[in-house]
């Protein structure tokens, strides 16, 4: 048995054969032997392209899109680089997978090369590999989501699943050590590996030379095989360029978030086994299982399977027909995948949309830089977005303009001279206080009266009138009374006179309820010292009830000094003074939350 | 075989250099390109403001001087933005009776960038790195260095010290920004 062992070996391995000159190619330089050279070729180029993008990675989870973002959208020509790198794999699965329908056509896996077909495969395995463990390093939602889906499915895998996952995450959950690991993996690992299973490839095809293809004379493989072999990289390579500059290099989501749902999809070259696991509904892990064991098996076993010596394609017709079925199957699985996507309108929407958040990442990354907290928090440096996200969540629900709203309207322009002036003129309305609790009682109050006959008002007739009467003034008036409160905001853009003027009109028609001191509350009605300034703002939010602002009898709104820091009520008065001079189109423009 | 028309021979190997050596380039060059990049940036920004160190009582004529941290706003350094990063320290001293009257020295050595400490004792500027010595006014004494303690820009303005951080290039007899 060892003899036979060793026997076996020696052969494969070509160890003491008395040596073809693999200065030759026997049959003639061809076209057909050109796919080994140029997968060397794009392994060089992926090395070269790698070593320049490393040159910028950080691989950390809260700094890897940072530096990946910053290569594609801000270093000089990064794009193309990072265009390059990523499609050169697709590059290598391609080529690699011509190689192999060329090994097998013409019978080279056939003893004595069994050695050089196994090792073959084992390369194309590593390099799929190799192209999983990089999708990932990118770290934003594409590769995020993408490996999630691959680490549940290594999960499924009988008896060590858990610890396969395990070990690949570094740990319980994905963190900085997943990042680092795989990036370990990506530029360490499966290069040596590679690099050396490459290098017994070639050696021992070398030892064994090639199978011809054709017969004729042999030829040197220098220049004759060579000048075809640096054409075929020459039109590699175009064909690369030229679809990384259609593409504008390789797509870059936005920050992985484990809070955001996305669709997640593999590499294009994976698309063939997703599609299996769609058609395969409940059993998609065994799918995701079986289906490439069947495949990987079949060429393993090939050798064994076709052991007749001869070479000729019409002998091997079965053989060659599985192996062409197969490859068949993973094409068309691999368009259905693509015509499903294609043709899902609501999958559209959510890519669009995911777009839409890519592309806002990626802008907010270039202007404003990532915080050190990490790339998902590149989204917290637009501007104003901390009051914005509060004022979403706290203030929209009564402010904002859906059917249900309880307060005053908060809109661009709100406290400039216009809002003041209509304020005035109907305090009542319904962009005012139309909508609260205050005017609903006071209309009511006015509805008991009229049915009341003019009788006065008993205590214990219900809530009183208390909403604001229209002010008694009227043009050129009007304005200076809506000057003198405009002046209150400390607005830049004050006319002083008007303002002087708009004093005595408030003396004479509003301090029987108002006040313009500071810090004091109006005789029945809320002070109105600084309204419209941010320290006003501060102060309301904090407690509208307070005397000097609404009072317990009119307030409505609750105070929110014990729920929002002091910080988060002074940001969001800085947002409502800036609302003041804003257009719908500038608050538009602040971008989405 | 090609050894029987050599012309031809002589053809393919041309060719085949000339294609391969432009495929080289194509790759090489776009590479190369990124590589260099960072080399023609201001990768790390350096706030170019005066920065306020508190106010001008912090310094009294006669005391020893005030070491003070250097603390930029924000810095972006290529991807990321921080706020609050200490970005050296800088010695301030008042020499006159006037509110302007204050000195302020780069504590950083301008020998090779260690960071000058002060030495009680002798009553001057000591860098623990290389032995230079320095006296209170900021000059060279003893040691390496080439040149006394760089000056910063200072100002006094509403009672607040206003300084202007500036590196300044190592080993040379001259003060010259970076």
């Amino acid at each position: 048995m060892k003899d036979r062992v060793i026997a076996f070996v020696r052969e494969r391995a070509a160890i003491g054969a008395p040596g073809t000159t693999p200065r030759v190619i026997e049959g003639g330089a061809s076209f057909a032997y050109v796919f080994g050279t140029v997968l060397v070729f794009l392994l060089v180029f992926e090395a070269a392209t790698g070593a320049a993008l490393a040159a910028f990675y950080s691989p950390s989870a809260t700094d890897a899109w940072g530096s990946v973002a910053y290569v594609q959208d801000q270093a000089t020509w990064g794009w193309v680089i990072r265009g390059l790198h990523h499609h050169g794999g697709g590059a290598i699965v391609v080529v690699a997978g011509l190689h192999l329908v060329q090994t097998a056509m013409a019978g080279a896996y056939k003893r004595p090369r069994e050695l050089v077909w196994w090792l073959g495969l084992l390369l194309l395995v590593l390099c799929l590999a190799w192209a999983v463990t990089g999708f990932v390093l990118p770290w934003d939602q594409a590769g995020f989501w993408a490996n999630k889906v691959e680490l549940g499915i290594a999960a499924g895998t009988p008896v060590i699943g858990e610890q396969i996952k395990a070990l690949a995450l570094g740990g319980n959950d994905y963190g900085n050590l997943t990042v680092t690991r795989f990036y370990t993996l990506h530029i360490i690992v499966l290069p040596a590996i590679v690099t050396l299973i490459t290098i017994a490839h070639i050696v021992l095809a070398r030892r064994h030379g090639n199978t011809a293809v054709r017969a004729r004379a042999a030829a040197p493989r220098w220049p004759d095989q060579a000048f075809r072999n640096a054409l075929a990289i020459a039109l590699t390579c175009a064909i690369l360029l030229a679809y990384v500059v259609t593409q504008h290099g390789a797509e870059l989501a936005a920050p992985a978030n484990p809070s955001q749902a996305y669709d997640a999809r593999p590499l294009w070259y994976f698309r063939w086994l997703f599609e299996l696991r769609v058609l395969a509904g409940s059993g998609e892990k065994l799918a995701a299982m079986i289906a490439p064991a069947i495949v990987g098996g079949f060429l393993v076993m090939l050798p064994f399977l076709d052991r007749r010596p001869g070479r000729g394609v019409l002998t091997r017709l079965p053989w060659l027909g599985m192996f062409a079925g197969m490859l068949a199957l993973i094409c068309g699985l691999t368009v259905m995948s693509f015509s499903r996507d294609g043709g899902d309108g609501e999958l559209a929407k959510r890519q669009a949309a995911a777009a839409k958040v890519a592309a806002r990442a990626r802008l907010l990354a270039r202007t404003n830089g990532i915080p050190v907290t990490g790339a998902i928090d590149v989204f917290s440096t637009a501007p104003m977005w901390r009051a914005r996200t509060i004022y979403a969540q706290r203030c929209a629900g009564c402010h904002e303009d859906p059917k249900d709203r309880k307060g005053p309207l908060i809109a661009p322009g709100h406290g400039n001279r216009a809002w003041i002036k209509g304020l005035l003129e109907d305090p009542s309305a319904d962009l005012y206080w139309g909508r609260t609790k205050l005017v609903k009682q006071s209309l009511e109050a006015q509805q008991r009266e009229a049915a009341s006959g003019g009788k006065p008002a008993q205590p214990d007739d219900g809530p009183k009138d208390l909403a604001m009467k229209p002010a008694p003034y009227k043009g050129a008036e009007l304005d200076d009374l809506v000057e003198l409160l405009y002046a209150q905001s400390g607005a830049s853009d004050v006319d002083k006179s008007k303002a002087t003027r708009g004093s005595a009109l408030f003396e004479s028609a509003c301090t029987d309820c108002h006040s313009l001191g500071e810090g004091v509350a109006g005789a029945s009605g809320p002070g109105l010292a600084g309204m419209g300034s941010r320290d006003y703002y501060t102060s309301f939010i904090s407690n509208p009830k307070s005397p000097i602002h609404m009072t317990e009898d009119m307030g409505q709104m609750p105070r929110f000094d014990k729920e929002l820091s002091l910080l988060d009520r002074d940001a969001i008065a800085e947002y409502l003074v800036w609302l003041r001079t804003a257009t719908k189109a500038e608050l538009d423009a602040l971008g989405p939350l | 075989m090609g050894d029987k028309d050599p012309d031809r021979r002589r053809f393919l190997q041309v060719a085949t250099c000339a294609v391969g050596g432009g495929v080289g380039i194509v790759v090489a060059a776009p590479v190369l390109r990124l590589v260099l990049d960072p080399a023609g940036r201001e990768t790390v920004t350096s706030p170019t403001d005066p920065l306020d160190l508190g106010a001008d009582t912090l310094l009294r004529i006669g005391e020893p001087p005030r070491r003070v941290e250097i603390i930029a706003p924000l810095v972006k350094d290529a991807w990321t933005a921080s706020h609050n990063v200490v970005l050296g320290a800088a010695w301030l001293r008042r020499t006159g009776p006037n509110p302007g009257d204050v000195d302020a020295r780069s504590a950083v050595c301008p020998h090779l960038g260690c960071a000058v400490g002060w030495d009680p004792d002798k009553g001057n500027y000591l860098c623990p790195c290389h032995d230079s010595r320095f006296s209170v006014t900021g000059d060279k004494l003893t040691g390496p260095s080439e040149r006394g303690l760089d000056a910063l820009p200072i100002k006094v303005v509403d009672g607040r010290l206003k300084l202007t951080w500036i590196r300044f290039q190592m080993g040379r007899s001259t003060s010259e920004p970076v």
